[in-house]
């Protein structure tokens, strides 16, 4: 094996040091190192969006918006459009995303008591209108970025409120956490935006775990596309089956958890599993899936005992201890059968 | 500095494009080039792509639903097969990487 340095995926290299000769694992494991350099500690986020406007500072409770039109361009900014407190612009994508982002900090704020994205009232930037025919959303550190979609498998991504919410969570982990974004880190990562994404849409449209859909990016796939949205969290691989996209890969249970290199170790496939794990949690609860489940998952990430690269099970482990330290054995109980019925080893006791 | 390893008419060059919050593989769309299969003038001028997406490769790319060009070697090293894998955020990637993935056409 020639040197590994920069270039192969953390999972493989895991998989070096377990299984090759005594070279390739002296050579993984100093690549290892090497890259355990480049994650990012948790911390809140830095600012480097030097040209966004950013409103005047406010005060815990209130959210500070600001939303950009990047005009097709790749570059962010942007223009600023609409800052916090001004009327509508009459662009679609611009208002969703200043609605979404507020409705997205109301969650945090009023339910998890949370101010923004590092709890100190950090500004929301967000841009719009980002490249052309743009099929994403992300989180750049900083900011969040929205694409228009193709028009022809995905509409513009401001179009599902937990989209929005699901980007804005990526900084909050960032912040208490920093989960590395690959294999069954990146799967919890993204598990976590998807649950606090849904949760913004349930406590919005004032659903219960009965009543909500559970499905991630509902408002994203056009009407040639044959499903119902990007993600189910109760019934993880059928959101979608299309000629085009394929089916929707994603397991339901840790026995077909998906090894791959494709998308740093399959982070948006794998979190299948703890995805319908809250969902089984939240149904067990019942009730409003934020007043319970959504409380103890918060509590097991601001944990400050949760590792970088934790597991599936040791995070599991946290949120039981938290049910049963925010609330009783009764409840503690129903995130371990979640879990249990998703395949994950929660506990190492009874609760 | 990273280098390449030596790609001959054996090595094997897949380009994807991964990662985002609609992570599908279908849009991923992978494109294989057989080395063997291209001119020496080809063979270069790729190699040169590759060479200048050394030094913008980063094994953490991706985080927060960003997408990044995957770009995996396989190649033969002494008398075994071997691998490597680089991943340019798209934020960095060159456009002549792009056009590559994108419609198989060197500039």
């Amino acid at each position: 094996m020639n040197d590994l340095r920069s270039f192969i995926p953390p999972y493989i290299l895991h998989r070096i040091v377990a299984h090759g000769s005594e070279r390739q694992r002296s050579s993984a494991m100093s690549t290892l190192a090497h890259v355990r350099t480049l994650w990012h500690p948790p911390g809140p986020p830095v600012r480097t969006a030097s040209a966004a406007i950013l409103p005047a500072p406010g005060k815990p409770g209130q959210a500070q918006r600001s939303v950009h039109d990047a005009q097709g361009k790749m570059l962010l900014p942007g223009m600023p459009v609409r800052l916090e407190g001004q009327a509508a612009s009459g662009d679609p994508a611009v208002d969703e995303a200043y609605d979404a982002l507020g409705a997205s900090y109301d969650f945090f704020w009023k339910v998890l008591g949370r101010d923004s994205i590092d709890n100190k009232g950090f500004a929301l930037i967000g841009s719009v209108h980002y490249g052309q025919d743009y099929e994403n959303a992300f989180w750049n550190g900083s900011q969040m970025v929205f694409g228009d979609g193709d028009g022809e498998i995905f509409e513009r991504f401001t179009r599902s409120l937990d989209v929005v919410a699901h980007e804005l969570t990526h900084g909050v982990v960032e912040s208490e956490a920093g989960l590395v974004y690959a294999d069954q880190s990146g799967a919890l990562n993204e598990s976590l935006s998807d649950v606090f994404g849904v949760l913004t849409k349930q406590y919005l449209l004032q659903q219960t775990a009965e009543q909500a859909d559970w499905l991630i990016g509902a408002d994203l796939l056009t009407p040639r596309i044959k499903g119902i949205g990007l993600r189910s969290m109760a019934h993880p691989g059928t959101a979608y089956d299309d000629p085009l996209l394929g089916k929707d890969p994603q397991p339901d249970h840790m026995r077909k958890f998906v090894i791959t290199q494709e998308d740093n170790g399959g982070v948006h496939i794998n979190s299948g599993i703890p995805n319908r794990a809250f969902y089984l949690a939240a149904k067990g609860l019942g009730g409003f899936a934020w007043e319970k489940a959504g409380l103890i998952w918060y509590d097991a990430l601001c944990d400050k005992r949760l590792g970088r690269e934790t597991s599936f099970s040791a995070f599991a482990e946290l949120t039981v201890e938290h049910a049963r330290r925010r609330f009783t054995a009764r409840e503690a109980l129903a995130v371990q059968h979640g879990w249990s019925q998703v395949g994950v080893d929660s506990t190492q006791e009874e609760p | 500095m990273k280098t390449l390893p030596t790609l001959d008419d054996r090595a094997v060059v897949r380009l994807s494009r991964q990662g985002g919050f609609a992570a599908i593989q279908a849009t991923t769309r992978p494109r294989e080039i057989a080395f063997a299969r291209c001119s020496i003038d080809q063979r270069t001028r790729i190699c040169s792509l590759l060479e200048g997406c050394v030094p913008l490769a980063s094994p953490v790319a991706g985080g927060g639903d960003q997408r990044f060009y995957q770009i995996e070697l396989r190649y033969r090293e002494g008398d075994q097969d071997d691998q490597m894998v680089m991943k340019v955020p798209e934020d960095q990637a060159p456009a002549e990487l792009v056009r590559l993935w994108n419609l198989g056409e060197l500039l």
